[in-house]
C-alpha cells in the first residue's frame, strides 16, 4: 500500500535520512524501531507532507506522493498521530475532531463519526466541550488518534504514541491500536516500546542513523540482540 | 453631568471605531503570530489612491469605497508575499510551536517584523509622492447631520456619520466573530493560531488560507480606513502611522488576537481619550493613550504569557 | 588631548584652526571634490558618523533579543541633558555630554528594568509608547533661565535654541567632525572588544535562544539591563552630538521615524559584527542621497531594499556566517604568509596544523 523508496531528506546541511525503503501493506501493523536520534520522526514529517525530501519516492496506493503537500496527502488518505500528540489546546475535544475532518464535506457523517468514537472512547465524551489543553497526556494521546481517524484515513501514521505515558495508559492506547488492527485500518507505527509493539505489529523495520538495517516479521525479533540494537543502536549494544 | 455623559458618549463612539481598525491587526497577528506594522501605510496607500480618483472629478462614493477596498486587499497581498508568505522552516524541532511559546521574538519573527516595517516606509512614500501635499481632501460624508437626544434638560449631540460608522463597526465586529466561533473557516483559523505544523497535518493549506486571510483583513482596513477619512473629509500624511497605532493601541489593550479583546480595548482608548482631552488638553490627551497602553503591557502581558505556557505544557525556565 | 581640542578659546584656536586647514586639505585630495565640496562632505562625514551611533545603540540591543522602536528617546534624552549641561550649567562639552549619556542610559536602564517580563513583541510596542510618553512630556517642559542675552532653556514646544557651545569655543566643522569620528571609533573598539570577550558572547547567545542561555546559566535578566544602558548611553553620545552641531533641539527629536531608521541600519547592514549598523548608514545616507535621480522614492527604495535582504539574510548583511567565514579565511591567509616568512620552520607541524583547518591547501 505504502511504497517508501531510497528517501532522503536533509535539514539544511545535515541529511538525517539517508536513504530509506520500507513497505507498508495494506491492512498491516508496520512498526518501525529504532534508537534515538535514527531518523524515524523526520520519516514520519517527510511522509505527512510536512518536511521535503529531497530524493527518493513515495508511492501510496500507486500515487507517487513525494513533494506533494501535507494537505493534499491528508486528502489523499495519509493522516498522522504526531509525536507528542500536538492536539490543539485552545479548541476543545469536539473542536479538535472536527478540525481533524477538515477535508470532509458531508457534516452529517462526520457527526456520525464523532458520536462513534465517543463510544470507542467514552473519557472523551465527558470531555466534549472541555478544552484540549487541560486533558490529561492520554486522553490527549486518544483525541489525537481519534482526530487522525477523522479524515478517514487509508493509512495511519502513528509516531511514538506510548512515550511519556504511564504504563497503565500504554497499555490502552495499543488495545486500540490492535483494535484498529482488527477493524481493518492499515498502521505504520513508530515506537520505542519493543514489547508493546511487538504485539500488535506484523513486520518490523530497525532503524539507525537514517537508514533501515534491518527489518522482518515481528517473531524474528525475539532475539535479544536485536532487541537491544533497537533500544541503544549498534555501537552500544552488547 | 452632562459633561460627562457627552464626553463619554463622544468617546464610545470613537471607540466604537478604534476597535474595528485594532479588528484587522489582532486578526492577522492571530493569523501569521506576527505583527504587520505595515498594516497602516497599505490603508493609507489605498486611501490614496481613493483620494487621487476622486481628485479626478465627480466620482460617486461608493466607487472611491470599491477602490480603496479593493487596492487595499491588492496591496496586501504585495506586503504578504514580500514579508510573509514563507513557509516556516521546520528544522529539527518536531514541535514547531516553539518552547519558547511567549518568551521573546523569534528569529523569523524579528525578520517578518523588520520586513513590515521596512514596507511600511516604503508604502508611506509611495503614497506622499502621489499626493504631496501634507492634507488632501477626501469624499466626506455630510458632517453637518446630527442626531440630538434631550437628556437631562440640555442636548446631547451626535454626529449622524460617526454614529453610523460606530453602529457598523460594531455590527461587523460582532459578525467576524460569529464567523470565527461557529464556521468551518473559524475553525481551521483558530487551529492555525493554535498550533501551525499541526494544522497542516488535518489538510488545512495553510499558506493558502493564511494568504487569503491577509488579502480580506487588508481590504477590511482598507474599508475602515475610507470610514475614518469620510468622517474627517480629509487624508494627511500621518494617517498611516495614526492607524497602526490607534490599532495596535486597541488590539493590545484587549489582548492581541481576541475579537472581544479588541473591542474591549478599542473602547477603553476611547473612553481614555476622551476623558483625557477634557483634563489635560491636546498633549495630556496623547500622553494618558500612551501611559495606558504603556501600564496595561507592563502589567497585563505578563498574565498573556502565562496562560499559553499552560497551554503547551512547557514550562519556560522559571524565573 | 581633550582639553587642547576642546579647551578655551585663546589656546586652542591655533591648534583648531590648523587641525581644521589639514582635513580640509586633505578632503580636496579626493577626486572631483573641491573646497565647497570639502565643506559638504564634512557635513554629511558628520551625520554619518551621529548616525552610526545611532544605529549602534539599536544593533547592542538587537544583539541581546530585543526590537527597540524606542532609541530616539534616548536620543532626544542625550540632546537635551547635554544642552542643558553647556547651556543652563555652563559646562564643557565633555562633561555635557557625559551627562547626556548619564541619563540616555539611566532611562533606559530604568525602562529595560520595568519591561523585564515582558516578550519581544510587547517590549517593542513598550519601547514606542515609552518614547512617546517622553516625547510629550519634553515637549511641555518649561526651564529658562537668562543668561546674558536673554532667556534660553528649553520652551516647551518651540524647542531648546541657543545651544552655541561649539560657536562659542571656535570648534570649526572639521575639528568636530573629527571629534565625532574619534568618538565613533572608540565606540566601535570598545564595542568589537567587548564582543571577543565572554561578556559580549553571552548577550548574543541570548539574542540567539534566550531559554537555551539561562539554561546554561547565564543571567539573562542582568546582562539585558547591561545591554540595555549600553544601548542607551549610545544614542545619548549621537544626541548630544547632534544638538550641538543644529544648536537647536525640540520635541520632533524623538519621532519614531528616527528609532525606525536606527533599527534598520542595524538590521539591514548586519549583527554579525559593530560594523554592520555603519554599512547600513553608509549604504541609506552614502548611496541614495548622493543619486539625486532616487530623492523622491529613497524610502521606496531602502524599504524594499531591507524587505529582499532580510528574506535572503535574516541577520542582515554583514551577519555571523560571514563574519566567521572572513575570520577563517584571514587566520588562513595569515598562518600561510607566516609559513612563508620563516621557512626554516617544522613545516611538518605546520602542515599537520593546516591539516586540520577545512579547506587547507593540499599540495602542502
Amino acid at each position: 500500500m505504502l511504497d517508501i523508496r531510497d528517501l532522503a531528506t536533509a535539514y539544511g546541511n545535515i541529511e538525517a535520512l539517508k536513504g530509506v525503503s520500507l513497505t507498508a501493506e495494506a491492512g498491516k501493523v508496520t512498526c518501525l524501531l529504532g534508537p534515538n536520534g535514527a531518523g524515524k520522526s523526520t520519516l514520519m514529517l517527510s511522509l505527512s507532507g510536512i518536511l521535503k525530501p529531497h530524493r527518493g519516492s513515495i508511492r501510496f496506493q500507486g500515487e507517487e506522493l513525494l513533494g506533494k503537500s501535507a494537505s493534499y496527502i491528508v486528502s489523499r488518505g495519509l493522516a498522522l498521530v504526531p509525536e507528542n500528540r500536538l492536539v490543539f489546546p485552545g479548541l476543545t475535544v469536539r473542536e479538535n475532531l472536527l478540525a481533524g475532518a477538515y477535508k470532509r464535506r458531508d457534516s452529517a457523517a462526520i457527526t456520525a463519526d464523532i458520536e462513534r468514537f465517543f463510544e470507542r472512547f467514552p473519557r472523551l465524551r465527558e470531555r466534549d466541550h472541555q478544552l484540549a489543553g487541560t486533558l490529561s497526556g492520554g486522553e490527549q494521546q486518544m483525541l489525537a488518534v481519534a482526530r487522525a481517524l477523522m479524515s478517514r484515513p487509508k493509512m495511519l501514521l502513528m509516531d511514538e504514541p506510548s512515550v511519556g505515558l504511564a504504563p497503565m495508559i500504554v497499555a490502552e492506547i495499543f488495545q486500540i491500536i490492535e483494535q484498529l488492527h482488527l477493524e481493518g485500518t492499515s498502521i505504520l507505527l513508530v515506537e520505542q516500546n519493543v514489547h508493546m509493539a511487538m504485539r500488535v505489529a506484523q513486520k518490523f523495520y530497525l532503524m539507525e542513523r537514517g537508514s533501515i538495517s534491518f527489518s522482518g516479521k515481528a517473531t524474528d525479533l525475539r532475539d535479544d540482540h536485536l532487541i537491544q540494537r533497537a533500544y541503544l543502536g549498534q555501537r552500544h549494544a552488547a | 453631568m452632562f459633561e460627562w455623559i457627552q464626553t463619554s458618549i463622544d468617546g464610545i463612539v470613537d471607540g466604537a471605531i478604534y476597535a474595528l481598525i485594532g479588528l484587522g491587526l489582532s486578526l492577522s497577528y492571530s493569523s501569521l503570530s506576527r505583527l504587520n506594522l505595515a498594516y497602516g501605510a497599505i490603508a493609507m496607500l489605498a486611501a490614496y489612491c481613493g483620494a487621487w480618483v476622486a481628485f479626478q472629478g465627480e466620482i460617486s462614493m461608493v466607487l472611491i469605497a470599491l477602490i480603496v477596498i479593493g487596492v487595499a486587499g491588492l496591496i496586501g497581498l504585495y506586503v504578504e508575499q514580500l514579508c510573509f508568505a514563507k513557509p516556516l522552516q521546520v528544522s529539527g524541532r518536531i514541535d514547531n510551536a516553539s518552547v519558547t511559546a511567549d518568551a521573546g521574538i523569534d528569529q523569523r519573527d524579528l525578520v517578518a517584523l523588520a520586513s513590515s516595517f521596512a514596507i511600511w516606509m516604503q508604502l508611506e512614500q509611495l503614497a506622499i509622492n502621489m499626493l504631496p501635499r501634507h492634507m488632501n481632501a477626501f469624499p466626506a460624508f455630510d458632517a453637518d447631520a446630527t442626531v440630538l437626544l434631550p437628556l437631562m434638560g440640555e442636548q446631547l449631540i451626535l454626529r449622524l456619520d460617526r454614529l453610523t460608522v460606530a453602529v457598523l463597526s460594531i455590527m461587523l465586529i460582532t459578525v467576524i466573530h460569529r464567523l470565527i466561533k461557529g464556521s468551518r473557516v473559524g475553525l481551521a483559523w483558530r487551529a492555525i493560531a493554535e498550533h501551525r505544523m499541526a494544522s497542516h497535518l488535518m489538510g488545512i493549506s495553510v499558506d493558502r488560507f493564511q494568504t487569503v486571510i491577509f488579502i480580506l483583513l487588508s481590504s477590511l482596513s482598507g474599508f475602515t480606513a475610507f470610514l475614518i477619512l469620510a468622517i474627517e473629509g480629509q487624508v494627511t500624511a500621518m494617517f498611516g502611522m495614526w492607524m497602526l497605532l490607534k490599532g495596535l493601541t486597541a488590539a493590545m489593550l484587549g489582548g492581541l488576537g481576541s475579537v472581544l479583546g479588541v473591542m474591549t480595548g478599542g473602547l477603553m482608548l476611547g473612553l481614555t481619550e476622551a476623558w483625557a482631552q477634557v483634563f489635560f488638553g491636546a498633549i495630556g490627551r496623547e500622553f494618558a493613550v500612551y501611559a495606558l497602553l504603556f501600564l496595561t503591557l507592563t502589567l497585563r502581558s505578563g498574565l498573556a504569557a502565562r496562560r499559553k505556557e499552560q497551554h503547551f505544557d512547557r514550562r519556560v525556565v522559571p524565573r | 588631548m581633550s582639553d587642547r581640542v576642546f579647551g578655551s578659546s585663546s589656546a586652542a584656536t591655533g591648534m583648531d584652526g590648523a587641525i581644521a586647514k589639514a582635513v580640509r586639505q586633505s578632503l580636496c585630495h579626493l577626486p572631483g571634490v573641491d573646497d565647497a565640496g570639502a565643506s559638504y562632505l564634512v557635513n554629511v562625514l558628520s551625520d554619518i558618523s551621529i548616525l552610526s551611533l545611532i544605529a549602534l545603540s539599536s544593533y547592542v540591543l538587537l544583539l541581546s533579543g530585543r526590537v527597540s522602536f524606542g532609541q530616539q528617546a534616548y536620543f532626544g534624552l542625550g540632546a537635551y541633558g547635554s544642552a542643558v549641561g553647556t547651556v543652563l550649567f555652563g559646562w564643557s562639552l565633555p562633561l555635557a555630554l557625559v551627562f547626556g549619556i548619564a541619563c540616555g542610559a539611566f532611562c533606559a536602564y530604568f525602562l529595560a528594568l520595568i519591561t523585564r517580563p515582558l516578550s519581544g513583541l510587547y517590549f517593542a510596542v513598550a519601547s514606542l509608547a515609552f518614547a512617546e510618553m517622553l516625547r510629550l512630556a519634553l515637549s511641555s517642559w518649561h526651564w529658562q533661565v537668562d543668561r546674558g542675552g536673554g532667556p534660553v532653556g528649553p520652551a516647551g514646544l518651540e524647542g531648546f535654541r541657543s545651544i552655541r557651545w561649539l560657536y562659542e569655543n571656535n570648534v570649526a566643522p572639521e575639528v568636530f567632525l573629527l571629534i565625532c569620528l574619534a568618538l565613533l571609533g572608540a565606540v566601535l573598539i570598545g564595542q568589537m572588544l567587548l564582543e571577543r570577550r565572554r561578556i559580549g558572547m553571552s548577550i548574543r547567545m541570548i539574542g540567539y535562544d534566550e531559554v537555551l542561555a539561562a539554561a546554561q546559566g547565564l543571567p539573562v535578566d542582568r546582562l539585558r539591563l547591561f545591554a540595555a544602558t549600553l544601548s542607551g548611553g549610545l544614542a545619548a553620545i549621537a544626541g548630544g552630538l547632534y544638538a550641538h552641531r543644529t544648536t537647536y533641539v525640540e520635541a520632533s527629536l524623538f519621532d519614531p521615524m528616527l528609532g525606525v531608521h536606527a533599527l534598520g541600519y542595524a538590521l539591514l547592514g548586519g549583527l554579525g559584527t559593530a560594523l554592520g549598523p555603519l554599512l547600513g548608514v553608509a549604504l541609506d545616507l552614502g548611496l541614495l542621497d548622493a543619486s539625486r535621480l532616487v530623492d523622491g522614492w529613497r524610502m521606496v527604495i531602502f524599504g524594499g531594499l531591507i524587505a529582499i535582504i532580510l528574506r535572503v539574510r535574516p541577520r542582515g548583511l554583514l551577519d555571523e556566517s560571514l563574519v566567521n567565514s572572513t575570520q577563517r579565511r584571514a587566520r588562513h591567509i595569515v598562518g600561510r604568509l607566516r609559513c612563508l616568512i620563516s621557512p626554516h620552520r617544522d613545516l611538518d607541524a605546520q602542515s599537520s596544523r593546516d591539516a586540520i583547518v577545512p579547506g587547507s591547501i593540499r599540495k602542502s
